[in-house]
């Protein structure tokens, strides 16, 4: 909790991703071995991803393994500057986590997403600048800064895998509110992550100006 | 949804949802679509997608089953097989030898002369057999404890890694052959055949074009330069087959080959041939 954690964290951060890296080079190559190191490092966190948006044991199993099964033929996608490794590997297993979610939903529209890689790929991410080694207390201690109802769209959309419509109609707030609701609420979080007052204060107004 | 491109500021509106996946499908077409065109910078998508990952911490930590690695390592390893690339255990076995798959410049040739073609690949076969049979008794281990697995509907991929736990299933029974199936030149069908010591064919094949109309894949099986016909089958769109023929003579050096024909039935091939892998000889009795 001082000046000295960012850089010190940042530094453990890229020794660990430029491990990840090596690893997923071997993948790349074929190698058997790195896959199960690979597996080994992020099973638990990757598993605990897909559990939590599938709530099927089984069905997050099958996730995880259709996710490094991707890894293991598509190891050579990934972008070195577009984020770690480990973001990269564990927004798979979201992305394909609310893909078997939504294929479950008969009511929501299923985009061709198969070849689209989640948004998170293709950009920078805080994690490895700020929340490397990010637990699920300095998470959720961010998240008690939003009010009840940005937490809420967040959650429906992230983990529920909800749309915009979707989340409208199951919370009863209009289109416009669940927009600004999920803005303002990752704007908050983003400041409370990076400790900063960059941007307005803590007093974040529900439904203010956009 | 609408047909004008959507405007700077209606994008910069949706960003957050779209860094979340939560637009709508037209929506989040429009939002990409004005990015990839917009020439205005959108400091917000950083802002707010560099946020997101984080989210990912939030979740409360359970162990996956054990049995979930060997399961996930057995459908990689026979990933790799059915690329017909090298497996961990064969690695070290490989002597240098010119690349098997350097394109073969010729046209694709009538059936007997296969042979020579994949008589190099054969040796290999012999080899990739060994890891097989251990991919094998992974993928039987796995397979059994995942009975609830079976009754979901699979994806394509998943498909196929459950007809490749098949064919190792069937290609560790004893005097059964595991045989590679190559596409043949301009072709993209794959897989792996494992032949039962009576004859029977157990396939795993995928990247096979879809069938249409009267059309149908036949599986043969081609002693010397008489070709059997073993088994007629359709794909749909995702391109994967997974078959088990009726048992017909064979004998090592035996081509498995399949054909696209224009219509089942056929006694011999008249469509074109499509994969091909040549079956070995008997596996070693025991690995010393």
């Amino acid at each position: 909790m001082n000046e000295g954690q960012n850089g010190l964290r940042g530094r453990t951060v890229s020794a660990a991703d430029d491990a990840d890296r090596a690893v997923l080079a071997l993948v790349t190559d074929g190698q058997l071995d790195a896959l199960q190191d690979l597996y080994d490092r992020y099973r638990t966190m990757a598993y605990s991803i897909a559990l939590r948006i599938t709530t099927d044991p089984s069905l997050a199993e099958d996730v995880v393994q259709d996710a490094f099964l991707g890894v293991w033929r598509n190891a050579s996608r990934y972008v070195e500057g577009r984020g770690s490794v480990k973001t990269w590997l564990l927004s798979i297993v979201h992305h394909r986590a609310v893909d078997a979610v939504r294929r479950r939903r008969p009511t929501t529209a299923l985009p061709e997403r198969e070849d689209t890689p989640p948004m998170s790929l293709t950009l920078p991410d805080i994690w490895q600048e700020v929340a490397g080694n990010l637990d699920r207390d300095e998470i959720a201690s961010a998240l008690r800064s939003l009010t009840d109802v940005q937490r809420e769209a967040i959650e429906l959309a992230y983990w529920g895998g909800l749309t915009q419509q979707e989340i409208a109609a199951r919370t009863g707030a209009p289109l416009g509110t669940v927009k600004s609701r999920v803005r303002l609420g990752l704007l908050a979080l983003r400041r409370s992550l990076l400790g900063s007052d960059e941007g307005p204060g803590d007093t974040v107004v529900e439904d203010g100006p956009a | 949804m609408n047909e004008q491109p959507m405007t700077h500021d209606d994008a910069l509106d949706l960003l957050a949802l779209y860094v979340l996946g939560a637009l709508a499908p037209s929506d989040e077409a429009a939002v990409r679509e004005h990015l990839a065109t917009c020439a205005l910078a959108h400091p917000e998508l950083e802002q707010l997608g560099g946020v997101v990952p984080a989210l990912l911490a939030d979740v409360d930590l359970v162990e996956p089953p054990a049995a979930l690695r060997d399961r996930i390592m057995a459908a990689a390893r026979a990933d790799l097989v059915a690329r017909g690339g090298p497996t961990a255990t064969d690695q070290a076995a490989v002597e240098p030898q010119p690349p098997a798959s350097a394109a073969p410049a010729e046209a694709p040739r009538p059936f007997p002369s296969v042979a020579d073609r994949e008589a190099r690949r054969a040796a290999r076969t012999r080899r990739l057999d060994w890891a097989l049979r251990i991919a094998a008794i992974i993928a039987i281990v796995v397979v059994g404890a995942g009975g609830l697995l079976l009754q979901r509907q699979l994806d394509g991929s998943q498909r196929f890694d459950r007809a490749v736990a098949a064919v190792l299933d069937a290609a560790a029974r004893p005097g059964a052959r595991a045989v590679i199936l190559a596409p043949s030149e301009g072709m993209q069908g794959r897989g792996l055949a494992a032949v039962a010591s009576d004859g029977t064919v157990t396939l795993a094949m995928r990247d096979l074009p879809a069938t249409g109309g009267t059309q149908v894949y036949t599986a043969w099986v081609i002693v010397g330069s008489t070709p059997t016909s073993l088994a007629d089958f359709t794909v749909d769109s995702n391109g994967i087959a997974a078959v088990t023929t009726h048992p017909a003579p064979t004998q090592p050096g035996a081509i498995i080959a399949l054909t696209l024909e224009p219509n089942a039935g056929n006694a011999a091939p008249k469509g074109t041939i499509v994969s091909t892998g040549v079956t070995p000889a008997a596996p070693p009795a025991a690995t010393s």
